[in-house]
């Protein structure tokens, strides 16, 4: 056997056989396993039995050979061969059918498996598809596809009247689905026709109520944001007050379902007021009543507006008291229990102690409660000048703010605090001082005059009321309203004057002038009473030409003792002394005149001194003798009170001296 | 003192909304101005750069101007400035020009000065400026006295003032009378009716000026709240007005001098 050519001789041999004789022990052990799993256990396997089976393989075999042989010999060998090789023929052609029908079968099942794996978009299988499935284009994924003939094509009679049934069902639903559709719509539109009415009567009751707020003068703005159920806001606030109110001042106007605006809780809120009571000895005897207001629908918006808008003013007025009650410490003013304590000066004369409180409470709370009392104008008044001069300060802002504003400096402008208190305190001290001034000057002019000199006064509470109506007449500030000017008088420093004309020894009269001046803050803290001497009168007191003749008191009656003792030198040192001139010599700063006339005796001079007193409107002249010795021995007196058909000074003194 | 300035325009058809864009920012009512401005030009030699430094001595300054102490050598157009109401237009009651007024009243006179605009970029023009007010005599007088100077022209300011914080807002617009200026040699005792007047500008534009004071220009932080003030403004009016800084030399006050070498050519007037 050659290896080179392996291809083109084949020699089919069998194995060559193991050597039998010669087993080997293992073989031969193999073997004994072998037949042992064959035969069943070595001690069954007797002689005999093999016999037996030898005996019967040899019978079977020789009944094949028997009916071939028979076959075999029927035939000639041609004939044979032929047959052999068509067997062969059907043979071969049985098992390619057998393959291909197995191929076509796995091919499916691959197919199978393809197309459940086709689900996966990752997946490319279109390569492991059998040709054929491939034609069929089946689109990946897909189960059940069947391929067949619609009813309209296919000819058949129960076909067609299936089809025709088919139809006929179909429009029914389409007419049943298009009313049903229809319905709809028209329920629909309905229901958004109505929903329109509603939207429109909401907007309509919207707008009219809108309408009739702004036609009440309040004034609209839009809303920031634009909030759809809130489109508008009134503003109702005062436009230049404090920044903690300003604010509050604003309100959105919501829409309810209805349309109607709902009230904002700013306009909610227990609308306030200023209250001022008067207080004597521990007893209140004056309240304030609520400000004038006309009568509006309870409900009404505008009515709540409008008590918002004054609550959130009265509030700001408190507010603005009890910041100014800080530095008003010192003249009785204190915040105690969120009420102002005003103690106000106490009238010369009246004992009772009289005491203003001021503090803000709920409107409603005091609705009712208006017991007549004797005070309550005066409490009454003190509420509206209060909110007068709030007002105008919040229009003097405006003005002040619209000048053209000082240069740029590194320390800011201070704002000043309202001067509501303030100005209140400075009218009462001013018109108490003044009073009670002006009270005493003309009971001792008065008395001066029944005792028949000629003494003239003339005075006022507050220079600049008097001339006020001209002033705002004459004025040429086209900025600020008459309203303006007038309350800008009494935030001023009050000035009152009275003047009191003496005759004198010269030749033109001469008046004593004292000034009452009135400003809380600088420089004079309350009132103060500036007092002038004429020249002339200053001769009396002795005084240098160049040494001031003003002086200033604090206190009325301070200033009341010093005139006192200045109209009772005048009447001694310059009245008399001129009747008696070149007979009288003063011998001291007080009130004291020494008249010298021919005594009884001869030769003798008497002397006679008058002691003039003036004290509390009353005047008293007493004459005493001896004036050189201590012991005064008054001889007689008159006092003049002011009562008509007296003997004046004059004449009295006279007949004393004879 | 130092001015923060921004100018902006607006058409003649937009002014009187404007007007009211203004009256809601500025929350007041706008006010309204009528102005005289008078110029006047030194006719003196300007002084040489640096003579001021050898000169000793130097009592020969007129005193009473501290204005001509500002610029050492540049010369500078002055500004008489009077302020004036309705009643003042058409009414020749012969009296010549007076500043009186009594005490207690606001002064219609004043003498404005205005130094050429600052170099620095802030973002808004700043000037130095300075008024003088008059309270007696008569102006025109003292202003050729006092110089000495020469009368240039005069023109009528016309227009609103709104006042927003620390920035005076002032809508306005220049109107002068027609005719030849150039022959008068004085301005007028009185203002013409106001009628008669005509704006400069032909389209009848307004311009709006928008200024903060500022009284020390060193200060930093007071310098900085005012641009920052102003620059508020300018924000707040975009849209509705552009406020811009003008062009540095075009509001060059200084008086160009040329040499007298040709005195015929020196007074053209």
């Amino acid at each position: 056997m050659s290896t080179t050519n392996a291809d083109t001789d084949v020699t089919l041999r069998a194995w060559p056989a193991p050597n039998k004789e010669a087993l080997t022990m293992q073989d031969l052990l193999a073997q004994v396993s072998q037949l042992a799993t064959e035969r069943g256990h070595l001690r069954d396997v007797t002689e005999q039995s093999l016999q037996h089976e030898i005996e019967a393989s040899k019978h079977d075999l020789g009944l094949i050979a028997d009916d071939s042989e028979q076959q075999d010999k029927d035939k000639p060998e041609e004939q044979l061969m032929k047959e052999k090789l068509e067997e062969i023929h059907l043979a071969r052609i049985e098992m390619l059918k057998k393959l291909e029908f197995a191929a076509f079968h796995a091919g499916n099942a691959m197919n199978l498996v393809n197309l459940c794996l086709s689900r996966d978009p990752t997946k490319n299988l279109e390569s492991a598809y059998t040709p054929m499935f491939k034609g069929f284009n089946i689109p990946r994924g897909s189960f059940g596809v069947d391929k067949g003939i619609s009813l309209e094509e296919s000819g058949r009679a129960e076909d067609i009247t299936l089809h025709e049934d088919l139809q006929k069902r179909h429009e029914v639903v389409v007419k049943g689905s298009k009313m049903e559709a229809l319905d709809w719509s028209t329920n629909s539109l309905l229901k958004a026709a109505t929903e329109l009415e509603k939207e429109v009567r909401k907007e309509t009751k919207y707008w009219e109520e809108i309408l009739s707020i702004s036609g009440k003068g309040w004034s609209l703005q839009r809303t920031r944001g634009n909030t759809r159920n809130a489109p508008y806001a009134v503003h109702y606030g005062l436009p230049e007050a404090n920044s903690r109110f300003k604010s509050r001042a604003l309100a959105p106007l919501r829409m309810n379902k209805n349309g109607g605006i709902i009230l904002d809780p700013n306009l909610r809120l227990k609308p306030k007021t200023l209250r001022v009571r008067i207080m004597e000895n521990e007893q209140i005897v004056g309240t304030s009543h609520l400000p004038a207001q006309e009568e509006l629908n309870k409900h009404d918006i505008e009515h709540s507006i409008q008590l918002s808008r004054d609550s959130l003013f009265e509030e700001e007025l408190f507010y603005e008291m009890s910041m100014e009650t800080r530095q008003l410490l010192g003249y009785g003013v204190e915040l105690r229990d969120s009420t102002i304590h005003i103690a106000t000066p106490t009238v010369i004369g009246q004992a009772s102690q009289r005491k203003i409180l001021i503090d803000c409470i709920d409107r409603d709370d005091q609705l009712g409660l208006q017991p007549n009392q004797p005070q309550n104008w005066l409490a009454q008044n003190i509420a509206e000048v209060l909110r007068l001069l709030l007002a105008h300060e919040h229009r003097m802002r405006l003005y002040r703010r619209s000048q053209v504003p000082p240069p740029m400096v590194d320390h800011g402008r201070q704002q000043s605090s309202p001067r509501l208190l303030r100005t209140l305190l400075a009218m009462f001290s001013h018109l108490d001082a003044v009073d009670s001034l002006h009270a005493y000057i003309h009971a001792a002019v008065k008395t001066l005059n029944s005792a028949g000199l000629d003494v003239a006064v003339e005075a006022s509470r507050e220079s600049l009321w008097v001339k006020l109506t001209d002033n705002i007449k004459n004025s040429e500030n086209t900025d600020i309203s008459a309203t303006d000017q007038i309350l800008q008088a009494f935030v001023k420093a009050f000035d009152a004057t009275a003047s009191i004309t003496l005759p004198l020894s010269g030749v033109q009269q001469e008046s004593i002038v004292i000034a009452t001046r009135t400003y809380i803050g600088q420089p004079v803290f309350g009132s103060e009473h500036k007092l002038t001497l004429p020249p002339s009168l200053a001769k009396v007191l002795t005084l240098e030409p160049d040494q001031p003749r003003q002086f200033k008191f604090s206190s009325t009656r301070d200033a009341a003792s010093y005139l006192d003792w200045i109209l009772a030198l005048y009447v001694a040192h310059d009245f008399l002394a001129n009747e008696y001139s070149g007979r009288s010599s003063k011998r001291s700063e007080d009130p004291r005149l020494i008249i010298l006339s021919k005594g009884s005796g001869k030769g003798r001079v008497k002397e006679d001194e008058i002691v003039i007193e003036l004290d509390k409107g009353e005047l008293k002249a007493k004459i005493t003798s001896n004036a050189q010795s201590d012991t005064e021995a008054i001889r007689d007196s008159h006092t003049w009170n002011g009562a008509q058909a007296q003997p004046s000074l004059k004449d009295k003194v006279k007949s004393w001296i004879g | 003192m130092h001015e923060l300035l921004l100018y902006g325009q607006v058409p003649l058809a937009r002014h009187e909304q404007v007007l009211k864009i203004l009256a809601g920012v500025a929350a007041m009512q706008p006010r309204r101005v009528r102005e005289r401005r008078i110029i006047y030009k030194p006719t003196k030699q300007p002084e040489e750069p640096g003579a001021h430094l050898s000169r000793r001595g130097g009592t020969q300054n007129v005193a009473g101007k501290p204005v001509k102490q500002i610029g050492t050598k540049d010369l500078f157009y002055q500004h008489l400035v009077q302020k004036l109401s309705d009643n003042d237009f058409g009414h020749d009651n012969g009296r010549p020009l007076s500043a009186e007024v009594k005490p207690g009243q606001e002064p219609k006179w004043s003498l404005e000065f205005y130094d050429l605009l600052d170099t620095g970029d802030r973002g808004v023009s700043i000037r130095q400026t300075s008024s003088i007010s008059l309270l007696s005599g008569n102006p025109h007088a003292w202003m050729v006295a006092a110089g000495p100077h020469q009368f240039v022209s005069e023109y009528y300011i016309e227009g609103h003032r709104f006042v927003h914080g620390n920035v005076v807002i002032f809508l306005h617009r220049i109107l002068h009378e027609p005719g030849v200026r150039s022959l008068e040699t004085a301005p007028k005792t009185h203002p013409p009716p106001f009628a008669a007047l005509q704006p400069l500008d032909p389209s009848g534009a307004y311009i709006l000026e928008a200024k903060v004071r500022v009284h020390d220009f060193n200060q930093t932080t007071v310098l900085d709240n005012a641009v920052r003030e102003i620059a508020a403004f300018q924000d707040q009016m975009k849209g509705c007005v552009e406020l811009a800084l003008p062009d540095r030399l075009a509001l060059d006050p200084r008086v160009k001098w040329k040499s007298p070498n040709p005195p015929s050519a020196m007074r053209p007037r």
